[in-house]
């Protein structure tokens, strides 16, 4: 039984990081339909960010994580401004491979400033010890990971749901030349939403970091898993990409602890391939809509 | 008189197929070899995932830099080209056909990467492109055997056989469990892991395989915990053995735990694992204490001061290249392939650079077989706790 619980905290802290992953993604998506490939670098790039101002400067965690928060947005606000603004209504496929090229040069820039190395990321907690509750054994850098993750994903519901910015934000996805007409600044909101989402993937960077090591490819396979997360869930719903990503870590531990650890990267794919045939649009979004 | 005259000519025609292609190759250039130059070519990555790895392309860069400003090889110097391939073998091909075709190389040294450089083997070889020292511990550089390969890099099965001998005869560990990369490079290190464990008459109790872009390694983890293993031997990259190290101390694992020689780093292991590397036994093969380290290292502060990382795999382009010299020097300055493949097989327990006993044949061309083990300290400095070992089968 003791390796159902292990297997179950490993599934819900990687599940934590997946979903932040998630959340960065579909913010962008909400408003622009684009899924944002550079998401991944972008959270990457904010982590080294982090990490030379603590290795480099001598700067506590909790200063860089803040200061890092901050890098993060500008650099959303950045991208956004200087790839996608300038393109003349380039359409999603457009947009794609643009969000593609500025994932190759911000990877392309990493391997430059910081070389190829793995680097260690240092936290204040601990990763070997933690708490034991009952049969539950749970190390203080996971239970941190998951209340982070909780906590920014509970702030980004509220901030969609009761701030005029984040309504701003829904208007601008349901229909931009509405929301333009009622004198929403859709292209400042657009900029506003990659600033936000480059945040909390900065937040998904700090939170891997530790447990992956930091190095230019660290983001690799928890962008896919991210991405395959909030489809399972739902690309346009936040809580559903989040819940999304959370099953796809459950299910990846159990499958890799029960069945088979070869195919454990693989299997998350599969049973999306599943539910997308059964519900295109996601597990828990209600009911598909395109608009024309 | 006709009779004569047709004589003449026959005779004639006698010596111009008997000597002119002696005189046309004569005259006829060697690739890649001038009067003052030869030419040399490394793939390597630069960028990309195995980036890390680069280094021993920059090694090697440094290495003929010292031999070119201590006057050369017979009155040649080595004009050195270092491309990067990312890790790609798409790319790394394409390397290939520029080094024969545009640039025109004498020979390829080194060069990171199993399936890299399987890419452009054949290739190679069918050009008859001597290469020296690939940069990995894999059967296929001397299996089958190639006339223009030399292989520098002692086997990963060999090297696995010598770790897990150590390991149960030595360390007292009698439930063995491997870790490893599910591609070739793992593969070959678990077939040396068996090998020595048939022999024993034991059985492995785990067998984990990992995947290269695996980011979370807790399952993992957690099966090698079950399986009650006293000692893990690592296949790996040194990303995931820092977080296999990581996530078995926070499920109160800590094995004995056995590593390649891809992952000798130890300060950087040391670093990367925030101590945990403490203890860990692994393999290397190229002596850090000799005089030749130190010296490759001030050339390495003369030569290309701004290299950011010096460790183990920056020394490894030197040692593996240092026969591909000792060949060039012992072919003369009568220099093309044929003439080096000869002088090459001269090599025979040579001892007078980092690794050692380098012996190549006709038959043989695995140049070195030997390693010897080390431990990580507790400041993360090597601490050799064995001899050269040298794997005796086939």
């Amino acid at each position: 039984m003791n390796l159902f619980f292990d297997l179950f905290v490993g599934g819900v802290s990687i599940g934590a990081c997946y979903a932040l992953v998630a959340l960065s993604m579909v913010i962008i998506y909400k408003t622009s339909e684009v899924p944002n490939f550079a998401q991944g670098e972008m959270a990457m790039i904010s982590t080294f960010i982090a990490f030379t101002i603590m290795d480099g400067y001598g700067a506590g965690f909790w200063v860089a994580a803040a200061l890092t928060l901050v890098f993060a947005f500008l650099l959303g606000l950045v991208l956004e401004i200087s790839f996608l603004r300038p393109a003349d209504n380039p359409g999603i496929l457009g947009s794609i491979v643009i969000t593609l090229g500025a994932e190759m040069i911000l990877y392309g820039l990493a391997g430059w400033k910081w070389g190829a190395n793995q680097n260690p990321f240092p936290i204040p907690f601990s990763e070997y010890s933690g708490f034991t509750f009952g049969a539950i054994r749970i190390t203080e850098v996971n239970l941190w990971t998951i209340v982070a993750s909780l906590a920014i994903t509970l702030m980004l519901f509220a901030f969609f749901r009761f701030t005029k910015m984040g309504t701003a934000m829904k208007a601008v996805q349901q229909n931009p030349f509405a929301a333009k007409a009622m004198g929403i600044p859709t292209r400042r909101i657009m900029t506003f939403t990659w600033g936000l989402s480059s945040s909390t993937g900065a937040g998904a960077g700090m939170l891997i970091a530790p447990i992956a090591t930091l190095d230019p490819n660290m983001m690799l396979d928890p962008m896919l898993k991210g991405f395959a997360g909030a489809v399972l869930g739902g690309m346009t719903s936040l809580p559903g990409a989040a819940i999304g990503a959370y099953i796809l870590g459950l299910i990846e531990n159990f499958f890799g602890g029960y069945v088979s650890l070869e195919f454990k990267s693989v299997v998350a794919f599969a049973v999306i391939v599943m539910i997308l045939c059964v519900r295109p649009s996601g597990l828990f979004v209600r009911h598909y809509e395109k608009k024309v | 008189m006709r009779r004569l005259s047709s004589v003449f000519y026959l005779a004639l025609l006698a010596c111009l197929v008997t000597v002119c292609p002696a005189t046309v190759l004569g005259a006829d250039p060697v690739r890649g070899v001038t009067d003052t130059e030869i030419l040399i070519g490394q793939w390597g990555p630069q960028t990309g995932p195995a980036a890390l790895w680069g280094a021993v392309a920059r090694g090697t860069g440094v290495y003929f830099d010292l031999v070119n400003e201590e006057g050369g090889i017979h009155g040649r110097k080595i004009k050195y080209f270092l491309r990067d391939d990312g890790y790609q073998p798409a790319k790394t091909k394409a390397i290939a056909k520029e080094f024969v075709e545009s640039i025109g190389v004498f020979g390829v040294a080194s060069g990171v990467g199993t399936s890299t450089g399987m890419a452009a083997r054949d290739y190679l070889m069918e050009n008859k492109v001597p290469w020296v020292g690939p940069s990995t511990g894999s059967k296929h550089w001397t299996q089958p055997l190639q006339k223009y390969l030399f292989a520098v890099y002692p086997r990963y099965s060999n090297e696995a056989f010598l770790l897990t001998q150590y390991t149960v005869e030595k360390l007292d560990k009698k439930k063995i469990a491997i870790f490893y990369q599910n591609d070739d490079y793992g593969k070959e290190g678990m077939e040396g892991v068996k090998e020595y464990v048939d022999k024993a008459g034991m059985k492995l109790v785990a067998e984990i395989p990992v995947e290269v872009t695996d980011s979370d390694l807790k399952s993992h983890a957690l099966k090698l915990k079950e399986s009650g293993a006293d000692a893990v031997i690592l296949w790996i990259l040194p990303k995931h053995a820092a977080m296999i190290l990581g996530q078995a101390k926070a499920i109160g694992y800590e094995p004995q735990w056995v590593a390649s020689s891809t992952l000798s780093d130890a300060p950087l292991m040391f670093k990367l694992t925030k101590g945990l590397w403490n203890g860990v036994v692994y393999a290397n093969f190229l002596s850090t204490e000799s005089p030749l380290a130190k010296k490759y290292m001030e050339a390495q502060k003369k030569f290309a001061p701004s290299e950011q990382y010096t460790g183990i795999f920056f020394l490894a382009g030197f040692v593996f290249v240092e026969p591909m010299v000792e060949g060039l020097k012992r072919a003369g300055r009568d220099l093309n392939p044929e003439t080096f493949v000869k002088a090459m097989e001269t090599i025979r327990n040579w001892n007078d650079w980092l690794g050692h006993d380098c012996t190549f044949t006709p038959e043989d061309r695995q140049g070195m077989k030997s390693v010897y083990l080390a431990k990580c300290g507790p400041d993360g400095n090597a601490v050799k706790i064995s001899d050269w070992l040298t794997y005796k089968g086939k």
